[in-house]
């Protein structure tokens, strides 16, 4: 599978650098980071990432505000969006599914099996 | 050549990552101080390029802390500042060289080429070894005057091989100091550049042997017109130094800094593990290396994250007893003050407290401390109340405490934590009536399940699933007609895929014919017309107790064709195999791979099995862990030293999978009958 870029936007840069590090160590995936909603958003216009994993809880705006912008604009309406949440309940898991994200990665996670997440819930093909 | 380059602008880490790939440079580049330390603490440079003003770190005192810690490597700086002072700064700080933006990069290029030929055993500009010339100024290669077409690979190779020609190249080093960190390829590239690289030069008149292969070791260039001479010096001697130990001020080689981490790691659990050479996953060679990569790096992470780890929770204390002494008298909790305020209402202190402790939790989730990662979440939590009572503040007051004590006491992240999944399971549901009214349910009972709507698209997704290596834990077929041929095709094919992936048919089958049909043929049969969506899944559960599938074992023996032989022997019954060769790596792989169980070979070089066996038995951790010999030895005084040794079985060699797999199964449920 050709190279993927994956933009995580995380107010924890902890969380940011290992995932970077992680999904370049599993995959060999470009990883781009923003700390905000709004940061995060303008790298997406700007960056065209092949998918966007989306902290659901940020100070200032939060992940499902940070959604709903990202799916009004024509530069990155296309793009898929993979929320990352502490252990989301089954009533949670509805509402993001209604709102139409593509799929929901709950913390903690081990950041080398991101690729494969990724992967499965977009339906890429990874290299085996 | 492998550079790190430290940079914050993006232009320039474009313009000069260009410029130093085209020059056969393999660059890594990140944007801050921190990072530039993980990295360089992590990996293998030959070289790093530091800007002087960067985020977190500036690029003199990340050199200091390279300097500190005994890193060697050539450091150039870069600045935009062209003051005496600034340089002088620089060079005290243990900086190699300096340059002033904007620069020429045939400039900064010529000075890297300057560097890395000082810090090599060849510090001539031309690299020569007998007939065969390569100059790193134009990339040029010639033998015996006559030009070689390289390709970047085969030049880097070369240039690598004759930069050290005393050392001894293992296809690991080659593999790390010629990838940058991103790229994973496989040991067997390597090979493949070596043979093409031979071919060009038996080509252009060099002797087939010029690159020679010192088995079990690596590759190194053979002295020329002294045909029968390997290296004078071994690997670990003629490697350049890359760090010095602070505390002796001496030289240390790689080689001997990942000795002492392996000593530390078999005495102490508070250094970071080392990364593990030699052995192989089952799944994907490089898996369970990139595991202990991956392990290291949390490890270094932790270290530069504790400090504000502790500082939280620090504040979620101080915070929970600011606010417990602003409440006057205690008063009995209500109902009312678990339910939830809009965050913008709560005082500025909860306020700040709520996202400390969510900060927090993020942190320690990502370093899989999950525990502490759930009392930091219930504390954030428990700081959204609107109306927290002096008991509720009293009980988060302790719990904070108890997180701080936590946070210390964690010097070394010992595991990287599994994945927490939802057990998948696939439906093939010809009528879609069910889809919805199933999907809820799965929903309720955490399956995660993919409906299929025929035979043939479930086969389709059992390819993919098989090839991901990611079956699902169960099948559930649900019969709108009597059972077909192509039902028990499917049944059949099932299993002999994977013997124990329980296929559960779903439907009125009151012939016992059929039910006996279905049975021989793998399948297990549910009546479904008295059963709702949710009672289906519930009832499926129970097929669920037998299946093994991610039961990890970790194989220990030094012979490769058994080594390659036993992962596939398992496969079929669901085992997750890691295999090792070398006894050496022994306690950071067990560490990695934390298996369900062990099997050893009785002789192994260094550390025999036994001993092995030993060493587990007395180590509280490990003392419970299923150990089983599998050797070529049958005699009854090796077996009963095994035994003496903590063995729990036995086999001899040759040894089918079918009996490892029971003997392995037998072991397993006797565990779980002993802990039920």
């Amino acid at each position: 599978m050709a190279s993927k870029r994956v933009l995580i936007i995380d107010d924890e840069e902890t969380i940011q650098t290992v995932v970077q590090f992680g999904i370049r160590l599993a995959a060999g995936w470009d990883v781009i980071t923003a700390s905000s909603g709004p940061i995060g958003i303008s790298t997406a216009q700007a960056e065209h990432p092949d998918v966007i994993l989306l902290d659901v809880m940020m100070p200032e705006m939060d992940g499902i505000s940070t959604f709903k912008i990202l799916q009004s604009q024509p530069e990155t309406e296309h793009i898929p969006v993979i929320f990352l949440t502490a252990k989301a309940q089954a009533a949670e898991r509805r509402q993001f599914q209604d709102l139409g994200v593509s799929g929901v990665i709950t913390k903690p996670f081990n950041s080398l099996d991101l690729p494969e997440q990724i992967a499965k819930i977009l339906y890429w093909q990874l290299e085996v | 050549m492998k550079i790190l380059l430290v940079e914050d602008d993006d232009a320039l880490i474009a313009a000069l990552t260009r410029s130093l790939t085209a020059q056969h440079y393999i660059v890594d580049a990140v944007k801050d101080g921190e990072k530039g330390w993980l990295y360089g603490s992590t990996f293998e440079y030959d070289l790093a390029i530091l800007d002087l003003m960067l985020p977190k770190l500036d690029g003199i005192r990340l050199c200091q802390r390279f300097r500190s810690e005994g890193y060697t490597l050539p450091i150039l700086l870069l600045t935009s500042q062209d003051s005496s002072t600034a340089k002088v700064q620089g060079l005290d700080a243990g900086a190699d060289d300096f340059v002033v933006k904007p620069f020429d990069a045939a400039e900064l290029i010529a000075r890297i080429r300057a560097l890395v030929r000082r810090g090599s055993a060849n510090p001539l500009p031309l690299l020569t070894w007998g007939d065969l010339h390569l100059n790193p100024s134009t990339c040029e290669v010639t033998y015996g005057g006559q030009p070689l077409t390289l390709t970047t690979k085969e030049y880097d190779l070369l240039e690598l091989l004759m930069r050290q020609t005393h050392h001894v190249f293992s296809s690991d080093e080659i593999l790390d100091r010629l990838w940058s960190s991103e790229a994973f390829p496989a040991e067997s590239t390597v090979r493949s550049h070596v043979r093409r690289l031979r071919q060009k030069l038996l080509a252009v008149g060099a002797p087939s042997d010029f690159i020679s292969t010192l088995h079990g070791r690596g590759y190194y260039l053979k002295l020329p017109d002294q045909p029968d001479h390997a290296p004078l010096t071994g690997s670990s001697i003629a490697r350049l130094p890359q760090r010095i130990a602070p505390e002796t001020g001496r030289p240390v080689t790689t080689e001997r800094a990942t000795e002492q981490l392996n000593d530390q790691s078999l005495h102490s659990a508070s250094h970071p593990t080392p990364r593990p050479a030699g052995y192989l996953n089952d799944r994907e060679p490089s898996k369970a290396d990139q595991q202990a990569q991956y392990l290291a790096f949390l490890n270094t992470t932790w270290l530069n994250n504790q400090p504000r780890c502790l500082e939280q929770a620090t504040l979620l204390l101080d915070k929970a007893q600011q606010l417990q002494s602003q409440v006057a008298t205690p008063v009995e909790p209500a109902t009312a003050s678990h339910s939830i305020a809009d965050l913008s209402d709560l005082p500025n202190d909860q306020q700040e407290a709520h996202f400390a402790a969510h900060k927090l939790a993020g942190t320690l989730s990502i370093f899989g401390l999950t525990q502490a990662m759930q009392m930091a979440r219930y504390l954030e939590e428990r700081f959204k109340c609107p109306t927290l009572t002096i008991v509720d503040l009293q009980e988060m007051s302790a719990l904070a405490a108890q997180l701080q004590s936590m946070i210390q006491e964690v010097h070394h992240i010992e595991a990287v934590q599994p994945q927490e999944r939802l057990s998948q399971w696939l439906m093939i549901n010809p009528e879609t009536d069910w889809d919805a009214a199933l999907t809820l349910a799965a929903h309720h009972q955490g399956v995660d399940l993919e409906l299929v709507p025929s035979l043939d698209a479930a086969q389709t997704w059992l390819d993919r699933a098989s090839a991901a290596n990611s079956l699902p834990k169960l099948i559930l077929l649900r019969l709108n007609a009597l059972p077909t041929t192509a039902i028990l095709t499917f049944l059949q094919t099932c299993a002999h895929r994977s013997p124990r992936l329980p296929v559960v048919l779903l439907g009125e089958c009151d012939a016992w014919r059929d039910r006996l049909e279905i049975l021989r043929c793998g399948g297990r049969w549910l009546p479904e017309p008295t059963l709702t969506p949710e009672q289906i899944l519930a009832s499926a559960t129970r097929f669920l107790g037998d299946t093994l599938t991610d039961t990890k074992v970790m194989i220990v023996d030094d012979d490769p064709a058994w080594l390659q032989t036993l992962p596939q022997l398992l496969r079929p019954w669901g085992f997750c195999a890691t295999t090792l060769a070398e006894p050496e790596q022994f306690w950071p792989v067990l560490q990695t791979v934390n298996p369900d169980v062990l099997i050893l070979d009785v002789n192994l070089p260094q550390i025999n099995g036994l001993e092995l066996c030993q060493i587990l038995r007395s180590d509280p951790r490990w003392r419970r862990l299923p150990i089983l010999f599998l050797s070529i030895l049958s005699d009854p005084a090796t077996q009963n030293q095994a035994f003496t040794a903590g063995a729990d079985d036995y086999l001899c060699k040759p040894v089918r999978g079918k009996d490892l797999a029971t003997r392995i199964l037998n072991r397993l449920q006797r565990i779980r009958d002993q802990a039920s």
